[in-house]
This record gives structure tokens, C-alpha cells and sequence, in this order.
């Protein structure tokens, strides 16, 4: 999966551009919640492919996905490997050693796993559609301290720097002899010592820089501050956030009927 | 005259970060021989460590060939090369990582796979030879900048490599910091009979201490030879952004006074002034005029 500053991706889209940050917040809250309402495969790949949709809608080019679905790919083969050990109801599809492996078994591992694609995918399209700057801006005006604001944006500020030093450490401790490739998987791991120690060093460096810095410009120096860019709800966003809460309202409700769950008593 | 032993040699070499960027390196080529100690001496994105990190194989050359002693460094891995070439990086805090410095030090002779009796001797040399065998049990992080930056530098003396190259070895040091670390540089070098590349852009200590000076502009090596006749060369450069040493400028003013253009530092114009006005004839008579 792609980490730090990087996953935002520039477009000219409606939904990068106009949608305010809280509302989209809002709607990535709506497809966790959903996603956890519904245990059948069919309903999540439904909502999942609603996510990509919106996705290309923003402008997101497809192959951009393509690392999020990979990672949910592990999910998804660990859920159908485990959880027909666990889901006994359901036609016997086959059976190996005593150990009956049921249809709605394998259906329910499928469903955990498109559960967690739809999780990331979700995220990951909200990432990549509002930048590092909005997505903290959205969070101060829902009420987040400034300072923790402030903590998240150079936290993914410093993402490459950070990537930066690890590549000179390792440069370095190389020319010292250091061979990262060599021997078993727990030799190098022991071998990394090298890169962190140094790593470590730097960054509490580099914060206590970043810290002086600010105090030096007065960082703190008034408790409200403006913004440069300002964001402010539109009906739109409105319309967004009530569409969000009836189809919040509207899963619970089939969930209490028993609507697109395969398999009841688990989540 | 036997021409010396071919250190380093660096064979139309070219180098770029990116396909579609300009050369970092564009067809460089340059030997180095046992035995120099040499500055490589460039403004910043000039070349001079990307050209330093294919001495140890850390770049790996896009066209053009590096050999190190005589073993082409497409067929060494920089584990190996390490053996050969000490590369000291700029910043000590990139590479110390362990509880105490003579463990620091013993980091690089022990990935070297020496026994240990081998390598705490060695470990004890470089530290004496830097100045820090009383500290060998500190905590290296409470070192200040100086001594740190030396511990850098013994732990890869302790390699015992015959080539050392170092990354602006002076940066964020005071004078005496400066001056200690060079002048622990230049006794190596003549001591041990050992190869020295300094990268910097420090006209100054490269004037006071280092005796060959190649510089880069632009990934190309624009002037290569004795330090005294580059740094008194202004056109020379010129091209790459840089003036000779304040002093040589002076001097070079003063030329038709009599005084040499290629004066490189404060002591040796005072060395000057002092035999001009202090007896010796020769100086005296070459000062037209008197007109001081």
C-alpha cells in the first residue's frame, strides 16, 4: 500500500474540489459503518463496486486502486481459508478429514474479505480525493485541538524527509561493510539495528528542530487562529450528509430484518 | 620517473538519477593515484558525490567503467568494496548507532568478518590516531559535533581501507574542530601512505591543506591539478562558480608590487611581508617603489 504524502492525487474533480472535507469524512464513516452491517458477499461487493465508482468519478485512475484491492486479496484468501472452520451452516461443499467445508462457510470468508477491500478501498479513495491540508483543516473545524492538527500534518510532512535519512543511513552503514541482503530473515532483521539507532537519533532530531522552530515564530502565541483557505459547507454537502445518515438509518434497518446478512450472530 | 600506482580510476564515466534527467555525471574521467590526497571541490549538485559513491559501488555507473586497485567495481559488491574504500558521510549522526565508541568503531571491522583480537587492535589504532582512545567507553551520542564527527572518521579508519574518501568533513565545526580533524587527515595520509578524497566546497581548507584539487561543475570536471595553480587560476573557476581564496585574490592585486599570484593563505602572505620588509634583499628589490 502506498504510505505518507503520496497517496493524495491531484485532480480537476468535483469531489476533490468542491465536496467539503467534514462531509467527506462523514461518507467514509458511512461506508465503515455499512460495511459492518451487512455479512453477505453480494451486498459488499455492491457497496465496494459503489466505491470504485465514485472513485473514477473522481477522476482516479483505475490502476490507482490496484494496491488497495491487493492488500484486501490477503484478507480475503485468509477469510476463505479460516473461517469455514467457524460457519457450519449451509450445504456441504466439501470435506476433508472429518472437517466439512459449508457454502455459506466459504461465502462469509468471501464476505470478510470484501468487507475489508471495501474498508480500505473507502479510505484510500478519500485520501486520495482530499489533501494532507484539507483533511486537517476538516478535522479542526470539527472540533480538533490546533496543536493535534498541527501534529498531523507534519507528521505526513515529514513521511519524506524521514524516507530521505533512511536512505543516506543505509548508504552509509553500507560503505561500513553492512550488507542488508545476507543470511537468514532474522539475521538482517537484527542487522537493521544499524539503520533504526541512527534513524531514531534523526527524527528526535529533526522534531526538536521542527519544535524550536515554531516556538521561535510564535507558535501558540494566540489561542484562535484564521486559515488561509477557508471551507464551508454547501447545500450539496448537506444533501450529502442526509443521504449518508438515511443510508446509515436504512442498513440498520435491513439489518434488524435480516436483510443482506448471510450469516447471523457474527457482525 | 615510475609513474605511482593507479588508486582509483575512473573511466568515461556518466551517471543520471533519473532516465529522463540531465547527467549527474557526464563522461568523467579521472585517476587517482596511491597515495593523493585530493579535494573534490564543486558547488552543490556539481557531481562530486555522485562521482565519490561509484568509488565504492553505492552508484553503479550508467555507462563508463570504475576500478578500484585494479578490480572493476561492476564485479564487487559494496560489502567487499567497503574493504578497499572508506566512505565517510557528511553527517555523523547517519551512522553512529551503537552504546559505546569503541563498539562504534569495531562496527565496520567486525562486517568485515576479522577476528576480534584483530579488530579491537584496530578499533584502539584508529581511536588513538583521532584522539579518542580515553573516550572509549563514553556514550557516543554525549560527544559533542567534533568529536563525533572524528569517531566517524575512526570507525572507518578501522577498516583499515587504503582509500578514504570523505563527505565535507568540516561541516558545522569551529576552527580548532576544523583544523584538528584535517590535520589528523593530512598525518594519514602522509604517515600511512594512504589515499584521501575530500569532497568540499571549502576553498579555504582545501588552500591550507590538501595538495591535488579536482573540480566539477555540472557533472564534468573542469580543472584538474596542483591546488596552488588551480586556486590562483581564477578563469579556471570561474566556470565552476567559484573565486580563488580571498587572500589569493588579494595577492593577485598586489602582483605588480611584486607579490606572487599564487599566495594560498593568510600565513603564507605573511611569511611574505615579513621577509619583504624584514632583511631579505630579493624581496625587498621586488617591491618597485616601496610604496607601502
Amino acid at each position: 500500500m502506498p504510505v505518507g504524502y503520496s497517496i493524495y492525487v491531484e485532480r480537476p474533480s468535483y469531489l476533490h474540489k468542491r465536496i467539503d472535507p467534514r462531509t467527506k469524512l462523514f461518507a467514509l464513516c458511512t461506508s465503515f459503518v455499512l460495511a459492518l452491517l451487512f455479512n453477505n458477499p453480494a451486498y459488499l461487493g455492491i457497496l465496494l463496486a459503489a466505491v470504485i465508482a465514485i472513485g473514477l468519478w473522481a477522476r482516479l485512475p483505475l490502476k490507482s486502486f490496484r494496491a488497495y484491492l491487493l492488500f484486501a486479496l490477503w484478507f480475503l484468501i485468509l477469510g476463505v481459508v479460516i473461517w469455514p472452520f467457524y460457519i457450519h451452516q449451509g450445504s456441504v461443499v466439501l470435506q476433508i478429514s472429518g472437517v466439512q467445508f459449508t457454502s455459506d462457510g466459504l461465502l462469509f470468508g468471501l464476505a470478510m474479505g470484501l468487507r475489508v477491500a471495501l474498508m480500505v478501498t473507502a479510505a484510500g479513495v478519500w485520501m486520495m480525493s482530499t489533501s494532507p491540508q484539507h483533511i486537517t483543516l476538516g478535522l479542526l473545524r470539527l472540533g480538533l485541538p490546533y496543536k493535534a492538527g498541527m501534529v498531523m500534518s507534519s507528521t505526513i510532512r515529514f513521511v519524506p524527509l524521514i524516507n530521505a535519512e533512511r536512505a543516506t543511513i543505509i548508504e552509509a552503514q553500507r560503505a561500513r561493510g553492512l550488507d542488508l541482503k545476507r543470511g537468514n530473515p532474522f539475521q538482517r532483521a537484527l542487522r537493521y539495528v544499524a539503520v533504526i539507532g541512527p534513524m531514531l537519533v534523526r527524527t528526535l532530531d529533526m522534531a526538536q528542530s521542527l519544535a524550536l522552530a515554531m516556538e521561535a515564530r510564535a507558535f501558540g502565541a494566540r489561542p484562535n487562529r484564521t486559515m488561509i483557505t477557508e471551507i464551508r459547507l454547501t447545500r450539496v454537502d448537506w444533501y450529502i450528509v442526509i443521504g449518508c445518515a438515511l443510508l446509515i438509518a436504512a442498513a440498520i434497518a435491513l439489518r434488524v430484518l435480516g436483510i443482506g446478512v448471510l450469516v447471523r450472530g457474527y457482525l | 620517473m615510475v609513474e605511482p600506482e593507479v588508486a582509483i580510476d575512473v573511466n568515461e564515466v556518466s551517471y543520471t538519477y533519473e532516465p529522463d534527467m540531465p547527467l549527474a555525471l557526464d563522461h568523467v574521467s579521472l585517476q587517482i593515484h596511491k597515495g593523493d590526497f585530493l579535494a573534490l571541490l564543486g558547488q552543490n549538485g556539481a557531481g562530486k558525490t555522485t562521482l565519490a559513491k561509484t568509488f565504492n559501488g553505492l552508484l553503479r555507473p550508467t555507462s563508463g567503467s570504475v576500478s578500484v586497485g585494479g578490480l572493476d567495481i561492476r564485479n564487487a559488491t559494496v560489502s567487499s568494496l567497503a574493504a578497499r574504500v572508506g566512505y565517510c558521510y557528511q553527517n555523523p549522526d547517519h551512522q553512529i548507532f551503537n552504546r559505546t565508541v569503541s563498539m562504534e568503531a569495531a562496527f565496520g571491522p567486525h562486517n568485515l568478518g576479522l577476528p576480534p583480537n584483530e579488530v579491537s587492535a584496530r578499533v584502539d589504532h584508529a581511536l588513538q590516531l583521532v584522539g579518542l582512545a580515553d573516550k572509549k567507553d563514553a556514550y557516543p551520542f554525549l560527544l559533542g559535533k567534533g568529536e563525533r564527527q572524528k569517531l566517524a572518521v575512526a570507525s572507518v579508519l578501522a577498516m583499515g581501507s587504503s582509500i578514504l574518501v570523505v563527505d565535507e568533513p568540516t561541516t558545522g565545526l569551529d576552527i580548532q574542530g576544523i583544523r584538528s580533524i584535517m590535520t589528523l587527515l593530512r598525518q594519514w595520509n602522509q604517515s600511512e601512505e594512504r589515499t584521501i578524497v575530500i569532497i568540499t566546497h571549502d576553498l579555504r581548507i582545501v588552500a591550507e591543506y590538501i595538495p591535488r584539487t579536482v573540480v566539477m561543475a555540472q557533472g564534468k570536471i573542469v580543472a584538474d591539478g596542483p591546488t596552488r595553480s588551480i586556486l590562483s587560476d581564477g578563469a579556471a573557476l570561474a566556470t565552476a562558480g567559484l573565486k580563488p581564496p580571498q587572500i589569493t585574490r588579494v595577492a593577485q592585486r598586489l602582483n605588480h608590487h611584486g607579490v606572487p599570484p599564487d599566495v594560498m593563505t593568510v600565513d603564507e602572505m605573511l611569511e611574505y611581508l615579513h621577509n619583504a620588509f624584514s632583511g631579505s634583499e630579493d624581496a625587498r628589490s621586488s617591491l618597485p617603489g616601496r610604496s607601502f
